[in-house]
């Protein structure tokens, strides 16, 4: 009788508690690592004048939030680090194509131990370690890829060995701060939060894609009116002057 | 389906030599600390079971973050690793420091157990006919402990083998240097669309584990003919 007792008691106690999340209002956002601060900035500022939504964020690479969704993840607002992985999410029919539009713009620096002879994509082969974001998942490793492939270094650096991969930005970021990596591509914003390492030169924008963040809303989202609300606030003034303040281009829409 | 790039063929080469060196490099110090832990009394027992069976407890990123604090640039051993100049973050020397303290634990077991399987008037015998201790080493305690020898030495192989967490904080994940096999599963997982390459490197990786126990089998059991 007792056993009896403590299981009901256990069931019943996991029927509550299962069911308390679903009442309270709540936006799931999947973000693009780089965008990490500017967002929990942005989300606490929206909480202020919308204090009932529950935003929930989760921070990782493009490519790995790509494929948590795919695989059912839920989520309602998705905010890539370029087009590839959200035309990606579309094709798989994650994202309503409707929704996709730029959020802001970005460009990519390499930072480091202090060294007055890294000025050029060139003089990266003089290095022992440089760190880039995994070119598979992170948008910030395929931009570096692409803009060392240009320069013609690539391949070379590739041979020797002598590029560490990265989950996401931030961890190559790390790499370099903690002087374990002799660089690091990371983008300008990210260049902005260093505490030891120095910008040592800024990749040429041509060498590359233009570095634009696409956001999108899940089906979920679309019939979510918090999540839908949350996607306006991000194109507010307000929210352009947080943007800007992280160190990131707005979007300029065309009237 | 069983597709294999150039870079999982290095992925598997690399996760076979780590875990080869750090067992070979942990067999001398397990020995040895399974023989002062069974056959000894020396003061500070109780600490040196501690230390040995803890990254057995710790999770294993902890164990690679300890491992960074001690040999990193700014680490406790930091002048040190300086002074030789050797590199161990990011490095194949990382990889196989962190294979080789994670398994530790299992080697010292199973080498204590058997150890502890040897009968006692053997070695007393030996004490009456005068032998030395490293007499009695090599010609009682050694030849008597070798099946257990080797099922530490399968299993500290088998879990350096499957060993992510320390490795990728202390050696990182560098293709071709310090990318084993569960590291480039772990890449292919955050890949969108590398799930086939994942699962193909999953098969080589339990295919490899079975070889290691069938021959780690069929060693013991020559052991016992004799």
């Amino acid at each position: 009788m007792e056993i009896r007792k403590c299981i009901l008691f256990f069931l019943l106690s996991l029927f509550f508690f299962s069911a308390l999340p679903a009442l309270a209002g709540e936006v799931r956002l999947s973000i693009a690592a780089s965008m990490t601060d500017v967002i929990k900035e942005l989300v606490s500022s929206f909480g202020k004048e919308h204090p009932e939504v529950f935003i929930l964020p989760n921070f990782a690479s493009s490519g790995s939030l790509a494929k948590q969704i795919v695989q059912g993840a839920p989520a309602d607002l998705y905010i890539s680090a370029n087009q590839k992985w959200m035309d990606y999410l579309v094709q798989e029919d994650k994202i309503v194509a409707a929704t996709v539009q730029v959020f802001a713009y970005n460009s990519l620096v390499f930072l480091g131990r202090k060294n007055p002879q890294v000025r050029t994509l060139g003089d990266l082969t003089t290095l022992s370690l440089i760190a880039i974001g995994s070119p598979k998942s992170v948008p910030a490793g395929q931009y570096a890829a692409q803009a060392m492939e240009a320069a013609g270094v690539y391949e070379q650096l590739a041979q020797e060995h002598k590029l560490v991969m990265a989950k996401d930005v931030r961890q190559a970021l790390i790499y370099a701060d903690r002087g374990e990596v002799d660089g690091a591509f990371v983008y300008r914003t990210d260049g902005l939060l260093a505490q030891n390492a120095v910008v040592l030169f800024a990749v040429p924008a041509g060498l590359h894609d233009r570095i634009a963040y696409p956001l999108g809303l899940t089906h979920a989202g679309t019939t979510n009116s918090e999540a839908q609300a949350f996607m306006a606030y991000l194109k507010s003034p307000e929210a352009v002057k947080i943007l800007n303040r992280y160190g990131f281009e707005e979007a300029v829409t065309e009237q | 389906m069983l597709s294999l790039t150039p870079q999982d063929i290095e992925a598997i080469a690399l996760s076979v030599k780590v875990a080869t060196a750090a067992t070979l490099l942990s067999l001398p110090f397990g020995f040895a600390a399974a023989y002062l832990l069974v056959f000894t009394r020396i003061p500070g027992r109780a600490v040196l079971e501690g230390v040995v069976n803890l990254p057995l407890v710790l999770p294993p990123v902890v164990v690679g973050y300890l491992l960074l604090l001690l040999f990193g640039q700014s680490g406790v051993l930091g002048p040190v690793v300086h002074f030789l100049d050797i590199r161990i973050i990011f490095t194949l020397k990382g990889a196989v420091i962190a294979s080789a303290v994670v398994g530790f634990p299992l080697l010292v077991r199973s080498i204590r157990i058997g150890m502890e399987g040897i009968d006692d008037q053997y070695i007393q015998a030996a004490r009456t006919l005068g032998a030395q201790w490293w007499d009695i080493l090599s010609t009682i305690i050694f030849p008597l402990c070798g099946r257990a020898i080797l099922a530490g030495m399968t299993l500290m192989f088998a879990r350096s083998l499957g060993e992510f967490g320390a490795t990728i904080i202390l050696a990182g994940n560098i293709p071709g240097i310090t990318q084993t096999i569960p590291l480039a599963i772990y890449e292919y997982t955050n890949t969108p669309g590398g799930d086939g390459m994942a699962l193909s490197l999953c098969l080589v990786s339990i295919g490899l584990s079975f070889v290691v126990l069938l021959i780690s089998e069929a060693t013991a059991r020559s052991f016992r003919k004799r």
